[in-house]
């Protein structure tokens, strides 16, 4: 258990935040996170979709219960956070 | 008593140099203050600056220019144009007096160097009028806003804002550190005159006194004017230099500092002036749009200087021309959502007026910006002010020191163009910004953004409150809606219509 930040960048939002997780999260978890600083303030919610992570400016999604630990990020990595189907 | 006419002296005073026997002329002038770069001093006494002015004759000016400005604050003083101007124009006054007033002190140090440390006589004579030029900017824009200071503690940041941590203020300070407190003479008179003054003072000051005219600000515009008046004449040092770096085999090195320094001022630019021309300017009273300020003043304008004198457009040209159409519109949305962290009250420029004009302007701007804009509406109209106010910070470009922004809703394009340097990852909000940074790694590397600095431990408590608290802004400074969310409320309203 650690803090770790990470820099959002959320689909269809304009701006990339700073959003600390934590190193025992689940990708979902970290979707989570960077959804409550995007969803419903700038970007409209999509319920019938489900959120994943990956990193900026690649097309490959993490494994949804994969954990940050396992992930090999830098401090401050930036990741996509992207509107999937599943 | 008898006076040698002027024609007879002038050029024999203002080329005058002279030998140095008691030191040597590396001594007098040292490199890293006076920046020949290798080029003798014979060469440097044929810079010819293409404005010349005497003394006596640039004393009576001022004078009267003084006179001028000051003599209209006076007698608009009862009229109490703050008073009953739009919350917006106040908005835009409080902006530019904070991020101006204490860097025209600055300015004045940097004209300094040159007019100590230039080898070039007549950059040195220039120089001396442009020192007091810029303390004369100073003072009066300092004095000018302070008569509101009884109506708000806001106005007090045209002093303050330059002596805080707050964002804004540390990215203002990182560039102009960068172009005038931290090159030498020679350095400055092309990156501050010729790239920063020639360009960007000139769209800023005759765009925002078109603006302020079309307000009925009287005062500020007389005041501006006075100002641009001085820059249009001390702006003209960096192009003489400029010449003799061409000339002499240093185009290279003269083409990186003009391209640094217009990039970080567009990136400075886009933040101070885009919302203030675009967003905050009540819309009857707009002259331009702040792309087309930018095409005139620096795409085309500019670009024709810099073919003249032999250089190129900046290699990123065509960057900056597509960003026009995108980077303001981040700055905006971004400076109005993290509202308590700037001193003044940001306009939203959101209504459905200025939407229409918006997508006008930028066509395309309802399905990116406007859907961002849509959602915030929507909220302000169902009582739910707390989501569209931050719970954390924006990541911020360790060049630019300011949010790495792109194009929101259906056209979403946000990148962050990162790079790892002596183990420690810099992100950066555009390729061109990276590229400052890669020139000279060494002057920059050690520099905190404001995020660094949270994570780092220097921001205590660690959250939103604790960075207001470090960035220095108390009760009654931190900025509001400028107009109380009237703007959505239209929305509401034409919903009930229809
Ligand atoms: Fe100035
Ligand atoms: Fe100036």
């Amino acid at each position: 258990m650690a803090a770790f930040p990470i820099s959002s960048n959320f689909e269809g939002d304009f701006v990339m935040q700073l959003i600390p997780v934590d190193t025992e999260d689940t990708m979902d978890q970290v979707a989570e996170k960077c959804a409550y600083h995007s969803i419903g303030r700038r970007v409209v919610a999509q319920p019938d979709k489900v959120l994943r992570v990956r990193m900026h400016q690649t097309n490959e999604n993490y494994p949804r219960d994969m954990k940050v630990s396992e992930a090999g990020w830098r401090p401050t990595e930036t990741l996509d956070i992207i509107f999937a189907d599943s | 008593m008898y006076q040698i006419p002027r024609a007879e002296w002038y050029d024999l005073t203002r080329a005058t140099n002279w030998t140095p026997s008691y030191v040597s002329e590396e001594e007098l002038f040292p490199e890293e203050m006076s920046g020949a770069r290798g080029i003798p001093m014979a060469v440097w006494e044929t810079y010819d600056e293409p404005y010349k002015v005497t003394y006596p004759e640039y004393v009576e000016i001022q004078r009267q220019k003084d006179a001028g400005a000051y003599s209209v604050k006076a007698a608009l003083e009862r009229d109490a144009y703050v008073d009953r101007a739009d919350p917006g124009w106040i908005s835009t006054m409080m902006a530019h007096y904070g991020a101006i007033a204490v860097n025209e002190y600055a300015a004045s140090v940097a004209e300094a160097r040159m007019a100590r440390f230039s080898k070039a006589p007549g950059n040195r004579n220039m120089a001396v009028f442009g020192t007091l030029d810029e303390n004369r900017h100073g003072q009066i824009q300092l004095f000018f806003p302070h008569a509101n200071v009884k109506r708000n503690r806001q106005w007090d940041w045209a002093h303050k804002a330059m002596h805080t941590n707050e964002w804004a203020a540390i990215a203002a300070r990182a560039f102009f550190d960068d172009i005038m407190l931290c090159r030498d003479a020679i350095a400055v008179s092309i990156m501050l005159t010729f790239s920063f003054e020639t360009g960007f003072t000139n769209m800023q000051f005759l765009g925002l006194a078109a603006d302020a005219s079309e307000a009925g600000d009287h005062t500020f515009a007389s005041l501006i004017s006075s100002v641009q008046t001085d820059e249009a004449r001390h702006a003209q040092q960096g192009g003489p230099s400029l010449k003799i770096l061409i000339a002499n085999g240093h185009k290279e090195e003269a083409q990186k500092m003009v391209d640094i320094s217009i990039w970080r001022a567009w990136k400075l630019f886009s933040v101070l002036t885009g919302p203030i021309m675009d967003y905050y300017t009540p819309l009857e009273h707009r002259s331009q749009s702040f792309k087309e300020f930018m095409v005139e003043w620096i795409i085309t304008q500019f670009e024709r200087q810099l073919v003249d004198l032999g250089l190129d457009a900046p290699w990123y040209w065509e960057d900056l021309t597509k960003d026009l159409d995108t980077t303001h519109h981040g700055m905006h949305l971004g400076v109005w959502y993290w509202r308590p962290t700037v001193w003044w009250n940001p306009a939203a420029g959101a209504s459905p007026e200025d939407r229409q004009w918006l997508e006008e302007k930028y066509p395309g701007w309802n399905k990116t910006w406007g859907r961002c804009w849509d959602v915030i509406t929507d909220n302000l109209n169902n009582d739910r002010e707390d989501l569209t106010l931050p719970e954390t910070l924006p990541y911020i470009c360790n060049m630019s020191q300011l949010p790495i922004v792109g194009t929101p809703g259906d056209g979403w394009d946000v990148k962050d163009y990162t790079l790892e340097h002596n183990g420690r990852l810099y992100h950066f909000g555009s390729k061109a910004d990276r590229w400052c940074f890669e020139q000279d790694p060494v002057r920059h590397q050690e520099h905190q953004s404001l995020i660094d600095r949270f994570l780092s431990g220097q921001i205590q408590p660690a959250d939103l409150p604790g960075a207001l608290a470090y960035m220095g802004l108390g009760p009654g400074e931190m900025g509001q809606d400028a107009h109380n969310y009237a703007w959505a409320a239209a929305f509401k309203k034409q919903a009930k219509v229809a």
